[in-house]
């Protein structure tokens, strides 16, 4: 709807200016190139009037107005530059810098030392006084300089406050703090998060989060945000701290998630110093998570990243050239027989990557055995989990939604883009429900928590499906509340307009998956709702397009699909018929897994050394120690290639180079076509990736450049089979001999095989891999402290595990996080636990 | 001045009881006034000349048409009992001897703002008060005087509730947007006007706030006519007003008494004068926040809010603080900033850091350690707070030093080389 406005004019320093009505006299003056100094104000924020550097002197008005909160009006004469206006400021920037550790900004030797800064790496800190991470990019260095403050009246007082650095991510040193408030009002306006708050008055007043928590403790989701729009030194990422201003930016894909959120890229000196949230209207709305927001940088600078090729062999190790790695590659696989060789891809490669790897195993291989780690991760759900896909529906559409539902999810560190928008909604006054059997983001400010035991989750949904079809639920193992609490439920959900179904990837491991994920579809058909399953890999869907599995040809069709067959045939100008595609992701966890061949691309094996009789392991950092690997082949990483993926949405996004890749390394399509070519295979010329995305386009609608630009949504359906290990095994009840559940989930924060906590120190804290939660009353009964080895043993399985104490879990419920190959069934299960003998 | 009878606390033994109020003549005001429409009982207010008890002295009806009266969203009433204001205590005495006038008084200027509900903000260390108040309303309610039985008890259509809502101990809950902040209960940082309460107030709809005593005199001007109230004291600034007098008096204590008083009389004769009859310093007519008056400038000056402007100061509450010859300005000035300085709600640089300045230098002028060029500073850091913060506490805290320093340089320097 076009709403009406009108025009108003009014002065400004003697300019007649006109403006639509509604527009604060800042505005007005920024749209006709008059500057106004600004701290508190933000342009994504409320205007706050807190630091009074803006203002103004208006006529007819006795005192001076902020030029930030003050409506323009018709006729109005304003004035923002007169002497006393500018003597005003002046003092009150002494104000504010009297209390900040303020040296570098009125220091006499300014000139001089700006002179010698530039020697600054060199020479030490002798030459250059740097207080301040922010050193260079402060907007309160700016004011300063721009008011031509060069001295203060009162003493320099400094508050002595100490400096929080016991969060992970980003520090603060409040003692830079003025006050502004932007952070409080990004988290409490923007992100809706309520971590932030001012607490105590007048000058002892500081930002914080209430009851002297720390961060972590107070929920929040160290998305940054209040980092990006502080106009000081105060909070400063711990990775980017003392960096300066970065040479220049580049818009990409987050490789984290299926929400596939847009990032800007910061660049210096040819290294990723930062990333921050692109102003996206259509998928992120200039928001991330923390894994978009401070992962990326750490991830992508670690040291360890390989550097050159190098081959393992008992033990020792050694560099060779890429083409003796591609001639010792050609000569194993040349000995090795098509059933017996695979290729392990990760659905974290972009399109391009992955069109070629499967172009390599079905062209030069003879092969349909390329396989997605992400067949481990969904295991028996996979099929029922792609089946949502057709229901998709984009972001936009909670923005619209009258209720949503959310399974299995929580926002708080991955996908939280979608927590801040589901919260926007609600402040607009959806109905928010959530399912989910642990307390998280959502539990308190949802409408409904319909909280089922670990493992039930199932159920419920069931129950919703015979609700919403007018029955009764007749499950008498739910409790009477939560049948009251799942009717409310099933009424709203059928009641309402366009309702949203928001998938997480919480349950996804447990043996019920698949009947969960049915009935969530069912659940869907009945209430005419939108599901979003917004994968934890980036790329799942791209992986299904691009036909990166032994189920599926390029443009997601079934392997058995004969014209696609014949299509391909023509494009690549080679016989498909005969193709071996018995082997999959799943055989590499059985014992009697006797590969002669293995190709993990981007993926890290489970397997132990000696499955497979050559491995080559082509990723960003070395194997893991028990990860078979006798050639390790260094890739670029997701900044260092350009490319595309496809979204939770099913939206093509691109995806950009804004560094080299380290050393010598090689983006993965580029060593895999080298690697066609030195076999001398035809149909591997590609230089570049458009080149790669002109021959995907011929099968795979969508994929033409304008396309990309666009970035439209395809209007995919999954109509294939996927061959799951069917397990579905009865969950049984704890009994006197293992008194506790134990369910065990998969790792969703990883990339290229790896946990982000073995790489990135931040998520080590807040998404640890390979822990065991328990309950603060659990562990006080059996006498453990947070970091104690617990010794863990169900029916068929024992394993030792360092534990966390964490609030959120139920009693009686423990939780691992672990990586794929380590998942055990049944799942949940009985196990008992007591502490492990050191 | 002894003829005069005192309407807002009568003579009334027990006067805080409902069926004693209702003897004599209680919850008959807001009935006619249901016979009215609303926006004449606006009028009889305007016309009263009646203006706000609270410190600003705004025509209370001029403020009551500003009210939207669409019915868009629900409209508000909050009563400003926080009554924070050093010098200031007279909202307490309506609480405690006549609080079925203020809730009287809320039904009508209820009905004429066409509002939903009320909310009396009282000061939370007024615990003792904040009882008597739930009690009287309690009993109002009992008696089918406030909210949906209203509706039967006169026979209309109008209804509204009243909420009783104690504050947490901060003087800047007072300021009318930092009140609505904190009955919402988010924390109470004054807000940026416009929009005005008016327009955008408590939860987000148009509120009107008046001061307790504001609202006490609304029955009174119902019942005897705009016509008898213009006539009561000071032209423009008429009625009768309750004077809270303290400092180096004889009789401290809250008098009702006509508005235009003569400042000297009501000192020497209303509060029986200076102990000792020692001379008078200074004089800070309307609690602390006002600018403070020298002795020697007393001489005719009335208590009404146009007299005072013209000298130079303010009618604030009417809280007439008396200090002797004795008194040491820059221990008083102190004290008053150091109040400043820890209500400051922080949210405004100028305020925030200005009053921890201001403190900062008068305690080294107390340590012994000052220069007149600190007086300079004093004055300097005022004028920069003054008018250029969110809400008026910050004039509130500039005005005092910066008014002090200009009236009486030549003590505070006597003081400085003491
Ligand atoms: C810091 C500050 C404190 C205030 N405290 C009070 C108070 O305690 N009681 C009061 O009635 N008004 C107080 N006010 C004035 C109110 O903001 C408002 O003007 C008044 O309640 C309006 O009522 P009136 O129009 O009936 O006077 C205060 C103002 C400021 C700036
Ligand atoms: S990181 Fe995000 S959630 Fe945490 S305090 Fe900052 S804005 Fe709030
Ligand atoms: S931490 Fe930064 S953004 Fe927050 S109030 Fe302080 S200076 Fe402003
Ligand atoms: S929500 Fe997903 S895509 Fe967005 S920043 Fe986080 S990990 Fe990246
Ligand atoms: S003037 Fe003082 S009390 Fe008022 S808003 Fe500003 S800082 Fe807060
Ligand atoms: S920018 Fe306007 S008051 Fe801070």
């Amino acid at each position: 709807m076009k709403q009406h406005t009108t025009r108003m004019t009014l002065t400004i320093d003697n300019k007649t200016v006109t403006a639509d009505t509604g527009a604060s006299i800042l505005d007005v003056a920024r749209q006709n190139g008059i500057d106004i100094p600004t701290l508190c104000w933000h342009e994504q924020l409320s205007p706050h009037g807190g630091c009074r550097m803006c203002i103004v002197e208006v006529e007819g008005l006795s005192h001076f107005p902020t030029a930030c909160t003050t409506p323009a009006a018709d006729g109005m004469i304003v004035r923002t530059h007169t002497a006393q206006i500018r003597e005003m400021r002046a003092e009150i920037l002494q104000l504010f810098l009297s209390e900040h550790t303020a040296s570098c900004l009125v220091c006499d030797e300014q000139e001089e030392c700006r002179e010698y800064m530039s020697t600054v790496r060199k020479a030490g800190v002798t030459t250059g006084c740097r207080y301040c991470p922010k050193d260079g990019q402060c907007e309160l260095q700016a004011v300063t300089e721009s008011l031509g403050v060069r001295d203060i009246i009162y003493p320099i007082y400094y508050r002595g406050i100490p400096v929080e650095t016991e969060d992970p991510f980003y520090d603060r040193d409040y003692n830079l703090c003025i006050l502004c408030g932007r952070c409080v009002r990004m988290c409490q306006e923007v992100r809706l998060a309520d971590v932030l708050a001012y607490k105590h008055r007048g000058r002892d007043a500081i930002i914080g989060p209430a009851f002297a928590r720390t961060h972590l403790e107070a929920g929040c989701e160290f998305c940054g945000a209040c980092v990006s729009v502080c106009p000081t030194g105060t909070l400063r990422e711990k990775a980017r701290a003392w960096e300066g201003a970065p040479d220049r930016e580049e818009i990409t894909t987050c490789t984290f998630c299926g929400v596939g959120c847009q990032v800007r890229l910061l660049v210096k000196e040819d290294r990723i110093i930062g990333s921050l949230p692109a102003d996206d209207p259509t998928v992120n709305q200039g928001q991330l998570c923390v894994k978009g927001r401070f992962c990326n940088t750490e991830l992508v600078n670690g040291h360890q990243r390989i550097r050159h090729p190098y081959r393992r062999e008992n033990d020792i190790a050694w560099d060779v050239s890429w083409d003796a790695a591609f001639e010792l590659i050609a000569e194993k696989l040349r000995s090795s027989a098509p059933e017996r060789t695979g290729m392990l891809v990760s659905s974290n490669l972009t399109n391009e990557d992955l069109y070629v790897a499967q172009k390599f195993m079905r062209v030069v291989m003879k092969t349909h055995h390329i396989d997605s780690t992400a067949r481990l991760f969904y295991g028996s759900g996979f099929s029922a989990y792609l089946t949502l896909m057709d229901r998709a529906v984009p972001l936009s559409a909670i923005r619209d939604a009258s209720a949503v539902l959310m399974v299995g999810l929580d926002t708080r560190f991955s996908r939280s883009v979608v927590g801040v928008a589901i919260r926007t909604a609600m402040k607009r006054g959806i109905r928010m429900f959530t399912l989910h059997s642990r307390e998280h983001t959502f539990s308190l400010n949802a409408d409904v928590w319909l909280q089922p035991e670990v493992g039930e989750e199932y159920r419920y949904v069931e129950a919703l499906v015979r609700l919403a079809a007018g029955e009764d639920v007749t499950d008498r193992s739910i409790p009477a509340d939560m049948r009251v609490r799942l009717a409310d439920v099933a009424r709203a959900l059928s009641e309402s307009d366009s309702p949203v179904i928001l998938v997480g990837a919480e349950f996804l491991q447990y043996d019920s998956s698949r009947a969960f994920l049915a009935a969530v579809a069912q659940l869907a058909d009945h209430v005419g709702a939108g599901v979003l399953t917004l994968p934890a890999q980036n790329n799942l869907y791209g992986s299904l397009l691009s036909g990166s599995f032994p189920e599926l040809l390029p443009g997601m069709r079934p392997t058995a699909d004969a014209a696609r067959l014949q299509k391909l045939e023509s494009l690549w100008g080679t016989s498909l018929t005969g193709l071996t595609d018995a082997w999959n992701a799943d055989h590499l966890l059985r014992d009697d897994c006797a590969m002669q061949f293995l190709y993990a691309v981007g993926a890290l094996p489970p397997v132990h050394r000696g499955a497979a009789k050559f491995t080559v392991f082509q990723n960003m950092y070395p194997p893991e120690p028990y990860c078979s690997a006798d050639l390790v082949l260094p890739t670029a990483a997701a900044t260092e290639t350009d490319g595309s993926f496809l979204n939770g949405e099913r939206r093509v996004q691109r995806v950009r180079r804004a560094v080299a890749p380290p050393g010598i390394a090689l983006p993965d399509w580029d060593i895999l076509c080298r690697l066609a070519r030195h076999m001398g295979a035809e149909g591997f010329a590609f230089t570049r990736p458009e080149e790669i995305r002109e021959e995907m386009a011929q099968v795979i609608p969508g994929f033409g450049e304008a396309e990309i630009d666009a970035r439209g949504i395809l209007p995919l359906a999954f109509d294939a089979v996927m061959h799951v290990s069917g397990n579905g095994t009865a969950q049984r009840p704890p009994d006197s001999d293992h008194p506790f559940i134990l369910h065990s989930s998969v790792v969703e924060h990883t990339h290229r095989g790896f946990p982000l906590a073995a790489w990135v120190e931040g998520s080590r804290i807040l998404f640890p891999e390979g822990v065991l939660d328990i309950s603060a009353e659990d562990a006080r009964a059996l006498g453990l402290r947070d970091g104690d080895s617990v010794h863990v043993s169900g029916a068929s399985f024992e394993e030792i595990y360092p534990v966390r104490i964490v609030r959120q879990q139920p009693r009686g419920a423990l939780h691992a996080s672990i990586l794929e190959s380590a998942l055990t069934h049944p799942n949940p299960q009985p196990v008992s636990v007591r502490k492990a003998d050191v | 001045m002894s003829e005069y009878q005192p309407v807002i606390l009568p003579d009334i033994p027990d006067l805080d009881r409902i069926d004693v109020y209702e003897q004599h003549g209680g919850y008959q005001h807001i009935r006619k006034s249901l016979g009215m429409a609303p926006d004449d009982v606006i009028g009889i207010v305007k016309e009263s000349g009646l203006r706000g008890r609270g410190g600003a002295a705004f025509p209370t009806g001029l403020k009551w048409s500003f009210m939207p009266t669409d019915g868009e969203k629900p409209n508000y009433l909050c009563v400003n009992g926080d009554e924070s204001e050093p010098g200031s205590f007279k909202d307490r005495q309506i609480f405690e001897f006549n609080p079925h006038l203020m809730i009287e008084g809320i039904l009508i200027a209820g009905y004429a703002l066409r509002i939903k509900a009320a909310y009396i903000y009282i000061r939370g260390e007024y615990e003792k008060w904040v009882q008597m108040v739930e009690k009287a309303v309690a009993d109002a309610y009992a008696k089918g005087y406030v909210g949906e039985k209203m509706k039967e008890t006169f026979g209309t259509d109008f209804s509204c509730e009243i909420y009783v809502h104690r504050g947490a101990g901060a003087y800047i809950c007072g300021e009318e947007s930092s009140l609505m902040n904190s009955i919402e209960g988010i924390r109470p940082y004054p807000r940026v006007k416009p929009p005005f309460p008016a327009q955008v107030g408590l939860w987000g709809c148009p509120t009107t706030i008046n001061n307790v005593e504001t609202i006490a005199n609304v029955p009174l001007i119902i019942e005897r006519g705009a016509d008898w109230y213009k006539n009561i004291g000071a032209e423009k600034h008429p009625g009768p007003i309750l004077y809270g007098i303290s400092g180096h008096v004889n009789k401290p204590g809250v008098y009702e008494l006509p508005t235009g008083m003569l400042l000297t009389e009501l000192i020497h004769d209303v509060a029986g004068g200076v102990p000792g009859d020692k001379k008078i310093k200074m004089v800070i007519p309307g609690g602390s926040s006002m600018p403070p008056l020298r002795g020697d400038q007393l001489e005719g000056v009335r208590m009404d809010a146009e007299s005072l402007k013209e000298i130079g100061s303010a009618i604030g509450t009417a809280g007439i603080m008396v200090m002797d010859e004795d008194t040491d300005l820059t221990r008083i000035l102190t004290r008053i900033t150091h109040f400043y300085k820890v209500e400051s709600c922080g949210q405004c640089t100028p305020c925030r850091e200005g009053t921890g300045w201001m403190l900062k230098v008068f305690h080294r002028l107390l340590d012994g350690e000052g220069e007149p060029k600190d007086l300079d500073l004093l004055h300097s850091v005022a004028k920069n707070i003054e008018g250029n913060t969110v809400c008026a506490l910050g004039d509130a805290a500039a005005w005092p030093v910066k008014f002090t320093i200009e009236r009486f340089r030549d003590e505070l320097e006597a003081e400085l080389s003491r």
